[in-house]
C-alpha cells in the first residue's frame, strides 16, 4: 500500500484546528453553565491562559515514571483516536489516517487513554486517585458496554467495519443517517455518551465533593496541562466517531463543527440539570435502560 | 430492590471493649481523610473515615482547625468587648449569638429591651435564617453534585445581604444586636426594598422546588440518605429542622417563646421521613415560613418609639451575680448562651450551646457507619453544621 505521506501535514492541522476549537468550546461550555447558574462565567479565552500558565509550570516531586507518563498515555489515546477517524468526508486529505476495518481500532483508542491514565494515577499514591480508578473502570465498563453494542449493530447495518464506508453509506439525504435508519442503536450510543462524557449525572469518576477530584487529584503543572489539552481533544475525538456512525458525518468544516457542537450540548443540557448518580446507581441504569435497546437494536437489524 | 447486598456481618469484628478490630494491613480497609480541605466538607472539621470496598466502617471525627477560644476570650473581656466576638462563631448565622449574648446581659442586669427593639431583633433573626438556609440549599444539592442551585441560593442570599447592609451597615457581621436593645431602625424605604427582595427569593425557591426537590437523580440519591430514628432525636439532643423531619415538632420560638413570636401567626414546618431528603425539604418550607413571618413583622412592627433600653456606663458595666441561661431557634436547632457573672465587670463564664455540636460529632459518627463513600458529604451537609460553634 503506497502511504501519502502528505497526509501527514493535514492530519496535525486537522489537530491543531481540534485542540483550538476543543479550548474554545470548553470555555463556552463553561460560560453556558455559568449562565444556567446566573452568572456571567469565565472569558472565552480563559482556558488558552490556564494551559499556557501550566505549560509554564515544571514540578519538583516526583511519583515515578509511569505517574509522569499516565497523561502522556492519555493524550495519545486522545490523539489516536482522532488521527484514526476520517474528520471531513469526501476530503482525501481531512480523512486524516483512517483504513478499512478503522472501527475496531477507535473503539481501542477509546479505552487507552483511559487504561493508561489508570496505571500513571494509581503511582500517585493517592486513595482518592485509587477510588477514582476503581470507579472509572467500573463505569466505563457500564457505559461502553452499549456504545459498542450500538456499534455492531450499525457494522451489521452497513455491513462494514470501516468509518468511511458508514459514513459514504449516510449520504443523500437527512433521512439516510443512521439516527433515522436505526434509531434505536442511535438512543443506546447517546446513553452511552453521556457516560463516557464526564458530566453529571455520571461524572463519578472526578466527583469534587466526594473524591477530589479522583484520578488527577496529584496532578499539577505541565502534566495537568497535557491533560487539559486531552480534554480539549479526546470529546471531540469521540463526538466526532458518534458523528460519522450515526449523524451523517461532516462534508466541510462548518457542518463539522456545527455538528460536533450540537452532539456535545447534549451532554451539557442533561449535566446542568441533574445531580451525580451514586457509581452503583450509574452503572445499574445503563445496564437496564442502555444495554436493553442496544441489544434490540441488534436484534432489529 | 439492591443487586448486591455486603456482608458485614464478618468484619470488622468487635472487640470485648467494643471497638472496631480493623487492620489496615489486611488489605480489607483503607483510611480515608475528609476535610480539613475538601469540598465535601462543612467548614474547618475533618473525618477520619475508615472504609471497607465503597463503605464506611468507622468515623472520627476531628476539630480543632478553628480554634479561637471565643469562650475563654470572653472572660478577659468587660461585656461590652465581648459583644463583637460573640458573631464570629457562626460565620454564616451571626445574629443569634448577638441575641443570645445580649439577651443574657439583660436578664441578668435586668434590663428589659424596647418594644421596638424586639421587632427588629425578630426581623433580623429571621433574615439571618434566610442567609442561612441558603447557603445550605446550595451545600447539600452541591454535595450530590448539582452546582447550579448554589449559584441561584448564592444570588438571592446577596440580595438579603443587601438588606443587611442597609439595616446594620455590614453584611456578614452585623453587631447590631446590643446588650439593651438594637444600634438603629429601618431606614426610609426598608419595607418596599425588603418585599422586593422576598418576591425574589419566592421565585428563586420556586424554581429550586422543581429543579432539585421535583429531580430524580436528587431523589434517588437523598431519599432514605441518614435516617435518623425519633427515638435518637432527645438522647442525641437533635433539635431544629433535623428532629423536625423526624415528626418532632421541636422549634424554641413554639416551646419557649421569645421576643415577639407569640405574636406572629406560624407553625413549626415538620416532615416524617427523617431522612436528607426530608431534612432539606423541611428547610426548603422553613424558607417560605421565614417570607412569611418577615412579612408579619414589618406589617405589625410599631414605628417609633426608643431602640435602647437605658443602660450602665459600658465601660463600668458590672453585671449582678447570677447565671442564666437564653435560648433561641437559629437555622440549625437551638442556640443557647449560658452566662454566669461573678459581680464583676467580665463574665465569670460563658458556654455556647450550638447545634453543631451533638450534629456534626455524636450523631454524624453514628448516622456514618454503612453509608457510601459518595454520600458522606451529602449526609453530612444534610445535619447542616457549622464547625466554629463545635470549637468556639
Amino acid at each position: 500500500m503506497q502511504f501519502d505521506w502528505m497526509k501527514i501535514p493535514y492530519s496535525l492541522l486537522t489537530l491543531f484546528i481540534v485542540i483550538n476549537f476543543g479550548y474554545l468550546l470548553n470555555s463556552f461550555i463553561a460560560k453556558i453553565a455559568a449562565r444556567v447558574g446566573r452568572r456571567r462565567g469565565i472569558p472565552i479565552w480563559q482556558t488558552y491562559i490556564d494551559v499556557v500558565k501550566n505549560y509554564g509550570l515544571r514540578t519538583s516531586i516526583t511519583h515515578g515514571v509511569m505517574f509522569y507518563l499516565g497523561p502522556v498515555f492519555r493524550l495519545s489515546g486522545g490523539v489516536g483516536l482522532l488521527l484514526f477517524v476520517p474528520s471531513i468526508y469526501g476530503s482525501y486529505l481531512f480523512s486524516n489516517l483512517s483504513f478499512a476495518g478503522d472501527l475496531i481500532l477507535a473503539l481501542y483508542f477509546v479505552f487507552f487513554g483511559t487504561l493508561g491514565m489508570a496505571l500513571g494515577a494509581a503511582e500517585s499514591g493517592h486513595p482518592y486517585s485509587a477510588i477514582g480508578i476503581t470507579r472509572g473502570l467500573s463505569q466505563v465498563t457500564a457505559a461502553e458496554l452499549p456504545f459498542a453494542l450500538a456499534i455492531f449493530s450499525v457494522a451489521l447495518q452497513y455491513q462494514t467495519l470501516s468509518v468511511t464506508d458508514i459514513v459514504a453509506a449516510q449520504q443523500g439525504g437527512i433521512l439516510h443517517w443512521t439516527l433515522f435508519t436505526n434509531p434505536l442503536a442511535v438512543v443506546a450510543a447517546m446513553l452511552s455518551f453521556l457516560g463516557s462524557m464526564m458530566r453529571p449525572p455520571f461524572d463519578v469518576v472526578l466527583a469534587p465533593q466526594e473524591i477530589p477530584i479522583g484520578p488527577p487529584t496529584e496532578y499539577h503543572s505541565s502534566y495537568l496541562a497535557l491533560m487539559q489539552t486531552n480534554r480539549a481533544i479526546f470529546p471531540i475525538a469521540k463526538i466526532v466517531i458518534y458523528m460519522n456512525l450515526f449523524f451523517g458525518g461532516a462534508t466541510n468544516w462548518p457542518v463539522f463543527f456545527l455538528k460536533v457542537f450540537l452532539i456535545y450540548m447534549w451532554s451539557v443540557f442533561v449535566g446542568v440539570a441533574f445531580p451525580r448518580f451514586r457509581v452503583d446507581q450509574s452503572i445499574r441504569w445503563f445496564l437496564i435502560w442502555a444495554v436493553p435497546i442496544g441489544v434490540l437494536s441488534i436484534v432489529l437489524v | 430492590m439492591a443487586l448486591y447486598e455486603p456482608d458485614r456481618s464478618q468484619y470488622p469484628v468487635k472487640k470485648p471493649d467494643g471497638t472496631l478490630d480493623i487492620d489496615l494491613s489486611s488489605g480489607k480497609y483503607l483510611k480515608l481523610w475528609q476535610g480539613p480541605q475538601h469540598p465535601g466538607i462543612t467548614g474547618n472539621m475533618s473525618l477520619e473515615l475508615t472504609v471497607c470496598g465503597d463503605e464506611v466502617v468507622d468515623c472520627q471525627t476531628h476539630v480543632g482547625y478553628l480554634h479561637r477560644g471565643f469562650e475563654k476570650l470572653m472572660e478577659r473581656r468587660t461585656y461590652i468587648q465581648c459583644f463583637p466576638i460573640v458573631c464570629r462563631i457562626c460565620v454564616p448565622e451571626p445574629d443569634f449569638n448577638e441575641y443570645c449574648y445580649a439577651a443574657a446581659v439583660e436578664e441578668l442586669s435586668g434590663i428589659k429591651s424596647p418594644r421596638r427593639a424586639d421587632w427588629i431583633r425578630t426581623l433580623i433573626l429571621e433574615m439571618g435564617r434566610i442567609n442561612s438556609y441558603m447557603m445550605y440549599l446550595g451545600g447539600q444539592a452541591g454535595s450530590l453534585g448539582m452546582g447550579v442551585i448554589g449559584q441561584w441560593t448564592t444570588y438571592v442570599r446577596d440580595l438579603m445581604l443587601d438588606r443587611f447592609e442597609e439595616l446594620t451597615g455590614a453584611r456578614i457581621y452585623h453587631m447590631f444586636i446590643l446588650p439593651g436593645g438594637v444600634r438603629d431602625g429601618l431606614p426610609e424605604g426598608f419595607e418596599k426594598r425588603m418585599e422586593e427582595t422576598l418576591r425574589e427569593i419566592e421565585s428563586t425557591m420556586k424554581d429550586v422546588y422543581e429543579a432539585m426537590f421535583c429531580n430524580a437523580v436528587f431523589k434517588k440519591r437523598a431519599i432514605g440518605l441518614g435516617y435518623i430514628d425519633p427515638t435518637l432525636i432527645d438522647p442525641y439532643g437533635v433539635t431544629g429542622p433535623t428532629a423536625r423531619a423526624a415528626g418532632v415538632a421541636k422549634d424554641v420560638r413554639k416551646d419557649f417563646p421569645y421576643l415577639v413570636y407569640p405574636e406572629l401567626d406560624f407553625e413549626p414546618v415538620t416532615g416524617k421521613d427523617s431522612d436528607a431528603f426530608t431534612r432539606a425539604d423541611v428547610r426548603r418550607r422553613d424558607v417560605l415560613l421565614s417570607i412569611d413571618l418577615i412579612r408579619q413583622i414589618l406589617d405589625k412592627m410599631p414605628h417609633d418609639g426608643p431602640l435602647m433600653a437605658k443602660i450602665p456606663n459600658v465601660l463600668h458595666w458590672k453585671v449582678p451575680r447570677g447565671e442564666t441561661y437564653i435560648r433561641a431557634e437559629c437555622s440549625r436547632g437551638e442556640y443557647g448562651y449560658y452566662l454566669v457573672s461573678d459581680g464583676s465587670g467580665y463574665p465569670r463564664r460563658v458556654n455556647v450551646r450550638g447545634p453543631s455540636y451533638t450534629h456534626a460529632v455524636a450523631l454524624l459518627e453514628r448516622l456514618i457507619i454503612n453509608v457510601n463513600i459518595a454520600d458522606v458529604a451529602g449526609l453530612m451537609v444534610s445535619l447542616h453544621t457549622y464547625p466554629p460553634e463545635i470549637e468556639r
